[in-house]
């Protein structure tokens, strides 16, 4: 009967996915950075997920649905605030050296507009464009690996880890207050 | 190891992401570099920094559930369309003619009673209502702006009064789509319960007071020319209480 398969594929589903509930639902809130627009964007990506369910190999769900979920978060911002995925310039020359990063790119100037606020970490983090917020999320909150990081995000392992020395150099200069000017 | 070389692999040597060999040299290079050694320090104190400032979110209880009720109706509705064609068509052809014709006709066309259709599809919307971001396309406690809305866009109009004093405040108003006729739905709260109402013409069978069905409590009452069709996750007990408090103020 199709019917005892379906339940069959559906349970499996929810015993192999759904235990990475928690990790789909931190990286959303941290790209959408709202909890009513996180659980929404986590609903869709976990519906899209379970459609393309019969793809999943055995392996690393967490990696594979984090991808889906980051994926559904992006389109979701293109679609509600295309302001917040400005794609990252000057890419390359992070390959050469340190690359300055203001902290506030795109259209954070508002998180920021508090000048105490800007000592608290967990703000400067909200204030990092997408493409840093999302390697320190993975890396410093979900403790994964390069290798996790760079099948999630869909970038070389370079580009993970210049990324994430970008991203911290960031924060460190705003959080040791060594340019709050220049942050604003 | 010198420190031009130490330095772009600071991160890696921190995140433990370094080759055994490469590791040891960095490791080296630290005990005695007076300034990778506190440079290594501070990425270290922004780890902690982090770790403990930044929240750690959770998915909240009801995501969990609505997340396993959608997959379970995403189930539901491929077995639906997967069905070979002549039950379906006879399905959707007996709630057609119960939403257009009414009270008009005797419709056993499926061996179903039209009643039981019209209370699945009615079930479904509801599902479909809490499900989506789509539950009002009118959002107002106000009768005169959400009677006024279904004007022109329904056949029936339905009788749109708040109810929050009674505790059921009305949140708004909506047009679903039943097999392409459009059906209008009244949307009210119950603490954190969602009630819709759906008006249609007043059908001549009766359902049975309350039904329960998968889960969801269903009433329907006929009250003039109307029939309504009410449809919660609440307890039976308080939709009604809710059909009570409802009927007593569209009584005119």
């Amino acid at each position: 009967m199709a019917w005892i398969a379906q339940r069959r594929r559906r349970s499996r589903f929810e015993s192999v996915v759904l235990p990475h509930l928690d990790a789909a639902y931190a990286l959303a809130r941290w790209l959408t950075r709202n909890d009513a627009d996180a659980a929404d964007v986590v609903q869709e990506a976990m519906l899209r997920a379970f459609r393309y369910f019969d793809t999943y190999r055995e392996g690393d769900a967490k990696s594979w649905i984090l991808r889906i979920v980051r994926r559904t978060c992006y389109s979701w911002l293109e679609r509600n605030r295309p302001a917040d995925v400005v794609p990252l310039d000057d890419e390359k020359v992070l390959d050469e050296g340190i690359a300055d990063t203001p902290i506030a790119a795109g259209n954070t100037e508002a998180i920021l507009q508090n000048r105490s606020d800007l000592r608290r970490l967990d703000v400067l983090i909200e204030a990092l464009p997408a493409p840093l917020r999302e390697v320190i999320v993975l890396r410093e909150l979900q403790e994964l690996g390069y290798r996790e990081i760079a099948e999630i995000t869909g970038v070389p392992i370079g580009t993970v880890m210049s990324r994430l020395h970008r991203a911290r150099s960031a924060l460190r200069r705003a959080w040791e207050g060594k340019d709050i000017g220049d942050a604003m | 190891m010198q420190c031009d070389e130490v330095r772009p692999r600071l991160d890696a040597y921190i995140d433990g992401e370094l080759a055994e060999t490469e590791r040891a040299e960095v490791h080296d290079h630290l005990e005695d570099c007076p300034e990778c050694g506190p440079e290594t320090v501070a990425l270290q104190r922004l780890r902690e920094g982090i770790r403990r400032s930044a929240p750690t979110y959770r998915a909240p209880e009801a995501l969990r559930s609505q997340i396993r009720l959608a997959l379970r109706r995403e189930d539901a509705a491929t077995t639906r369309t997967a069905r070979p064609a002549p039950g379906w068509l006879a399905y959707a052809a007996s709630l057609l003619l119960a939403v257009a014709v009414g009270s008009g006709g005797t419709l056993l066309i499926t061996g179903e009673r039209q009643e039981d259709v019209v209370a699945n599809e009615l079930i479904d919307s509801h599902l479909r209502s809490l499900l989506g971001s789509h539950l009002t396309d009118v959002a107002s406690s106000d009768q005169h702006t959400v009677k006024p809305w279904f004007a022109g866009r329904s056949d029936v109009s339905p009788p749109a009064v708040d109810l929050a004093a009674e505790g059921f405040p009305l949140v708004g108003g909506r047009l679903d789509l039943i097999v392409g006729k459009p059906v209008p739905a009244l949307v009210y709260r119950r603490r954190e319960h969602v009630i819709n109402v759906f008006v249609l013409p007043a059908s001549r069978g009766d359902l049975g007071a309350t039904v329960t069905r998968r889960g969801y409590t269903l009433r329907h009452w006929n009250e003039g020319d109307l029939g309504f069709w009410a449809v919660t996750d609440a307890a039976p007990s308080e939709l009604a209480d809710f059909e009570r408090v409802f009927r007593e103020a569209t009584k005119g």
